[in-house]
């Protein structure tokens, strides 16, 4: 099924055209990798489907219905996630506080409103069973290695029970081992039957991970194919414009 | 791999306690130094007179160190408690309000006077730091100006004997100092706001992301810290049966020095209100203590001066191994 369509989307800043009539469409339980070079429009792409945005023309059906989304609540209430580059934790709360943070589960004494953490530390210790990772419910983010903080970050997703989850770079910046246990997370999110897309310049992640790849160059959808049918060398060039279309 | 994990737990429980341990240890130390060296620090009438002092400092430092963990300081409350302290005397003097709705005016304007610190942190993007600096400057200046530096007296026995004076073998203030300890120490651990403060404090932009007011949560914790500064203002009020423009001096130091020789970073993120609790006990222990050993009220300020810069250097020190065990590559 379809979960998630993109019909002709357009964005211009100004003169400038970020993106120029992308269709692109993402099914349940599907892994899309999504390159491009600096400025193709991937981040503006992702913003469109997060709400950050409004694309200048075309439409979006989830679900089979249309949506339009003003701001980034809204696509969060109908099950789009973003999990960004700089993770966006508080690094002084535990594990559990920053997945449940404004979602606190609470027991009530009167008027008085208490955070019930014997019920979060368990709730998101199951959040890391299912996506297989040892993260410690009660521990603090910041005494974790950049693995656990992707599992955190992601947990989060599976908390509002997202459908689309969007991964920005989850991959830059970490070790080989946690690479690893972050493409782990991925696959996870895929057997629930997530729709995943993730953005990166990291050619072997995105293919270890991908069942598609869809390919942006200045605005423009210029590949749009199934991994085993492609290869690094040809996303390679198709980014840079060696190839002009696959 | 889990039992590495585990172990790993273990030493980071021992680090975040580490702090409060090794106070109440100094505090120990301080104790018995004082206890030794002097005849009368070791009595029950210094004992009420060091919590008595602590009392009124922890009033402020607890709001103090919810502002501290959102990344703000207020450093006008001492100039605060004076005027607060007059404005509420000048209301009963001079224009015949009751005690009552004089306390209910002052703890308004305390309200008003936080707010208006957090929008203009705000919204209008002035440090808190500058803010409280003007004020620290403006309300000391003014309460000189009307009063022209002499004290304002009142005399009712009945509202001095109740919040100046002892209620069970301890001071009154003492008694509302534990009550407000037991609300913040309850708020900075179980409720949501009291986790809003230290998620803004840890990552503003995160919180933001995520959906937190970062600009209400700011307002708030610049709110608490005005409202006690008046509070206080009206309790020093029944304590001295006189609005005074100089009372108060220097309590800013006291209450920021207790916050952060109780283990709350100056930079925010960290901090625990058992800590600032002990801080407040261990100034006051201090300020005490030298006074009975015969030294010069001036130079208590340099010791004082001292204690803040060592506080903050171990304080540091903590922060940083505690961290440096934290995002590691592998």
């Amino acid at each position: 099924m379809e979960i998630l369509e993109l019909n002709n989307i357009s964005k211009s800043f100004g003169a400038i055209k970020a993106l120029d009539d992308v269709t692109l469409s993402l099914r349940s339980g599907e892994v899309l990798g999504l390159m491009g070079d600096n400025g193709a429009g991937k981040s503006t792409l992702i913003k469109i489907i997060a709400g950050n945005f409004k694309q200048s023309s075309g439409t979006i059906n989830f679900e089979n219905q249309k949506v339009e989304f003003s701001k980034p609540m809204e696509a969060r209430d109908k099950g789009i996630e973003v999990v960004y580059q700089d993770l966006a934790l508080c690094d002084n709360l535990t594990a559990a506080s920053n997945i449940f943070l404004t979602r606190e589960i609470k027991r009530n004494f009167g008027l008085i409103k208490i955070i019930n953490f014997s019920e979060m530390f368990k709730r998101a210790k199951d959040i890391f069973k299912d996506l297989k990772s040892e993260t410690l419910p009660d521990e603090e983010v910041k005494m974790m290695s950049g693995g656990q903080r992707q599992a955190v970050a992601i947990g989060r997703t599976k908390l509002s029970k997202a459908k689309v989850v969007l991964l920005d770079e989850p991959t830059a910046a970490i070790s080989v081992r946690q690479v690893a246990e972050v493409l782990e997370l991925i696959k996870q999110l895929k057997n629930q039957g997530i729709a995943v897309v993730i953005i990166s310049h990291r050619m072997p992640d995105v293919f270890a991970v991908s069942d598609r790849i869809a390919v942006l160059r200045r605005g423009q959808l210029v590949a749009n194919k199934l991994a085993k049918e492609s290869s690094p060398e040809e996303v390679t060039a198709l980014i840079t414009g060696a190839i002009e279309k696959a | 791999m889990t039992e590495q994990t585990l172990e790993k737990n273990k030493k980071k429980i021992k680090i975040s306690n580490l702090h409060e341990i090794g106070l109440l240890i100094a505090l120990i130390l301080v104790l018995l130094l004082f206890s030794f060296t002097t005849e009368n620090f070791f009595t029950q009438r210094n004992f009420t007179s060091i919590l008595r002092s602590a009392s009124y400092v922890g009033l402020i430092a607890f709001p103090m160190t919810f502002v501290l963990i959102t990344r703000e300081i207020d450093i006008s409350v001492g100039p605060s408690v004076a005027w607060s302290g007059l404005f509420f005397v000048i209301l009963i003097k001079w224009y015949d309000f009751s005690y009552f709705s004089s306390a209910v005016i002052v703890i308004l304007w305390g309200i008003l006077l936080g707010y208006f610190i957090g929008i203009a942190r705000t919204k209008l993007f002035i440090p808190t730091f500058i803010t409280t600096l003007a004020l620290w400057s403006a309300l000391r200046g003014y309460s000189l100006f009307v009063t022209e530096g002499r004290p304002i007296a009142i005399s009712n026995k009945e509202f001095r004997y109740l919040f100046g004076g002892d209620i069970l073998g301890l001071p009154t203030v003492t008694w509302i100092m534990l009550g407000a300890f037991l609300v913040f120490w309850f708020a900075s651990k179980y409720t949501v706001t009291g986790t809003n403060f230290y998620a803004v404090g840890g990552n503003p932009k995160a919180a933001r992301n995520i959906g937190i007011n970062v600009d209400r949560v700011k307002i708030l914790a610049l709110i608490g810290t005005s409202l006690f500064s008046a509070i206080v203002g009206i309790l020093f009020v029944a304590r001295v049966s006189s609005g005074n423009a100089n009372l108060a001096d220097g309590m800013e130091f006291d209450v920021i020095a207790a916050v952060v020789v109780g283990g709350t970073a100056l930079a925010g993120a960290v901090g625990t209100m058992t800590g600032t609790l002990l801080g407040c006990v261990f100034i006051a222990m201090i300020s005490n203590g030298l006074i009975h050993w015969g030294i010069d009220p001036d130079l208590n300020k340099v010791v004082k001066g001292i204690i803040i810069f060592l506080a903050v250097v171990i304080n540091s020190n903590v922060t940083f191994k505690s961290n440096s065990g934290g995002p590691k590559e592998d």
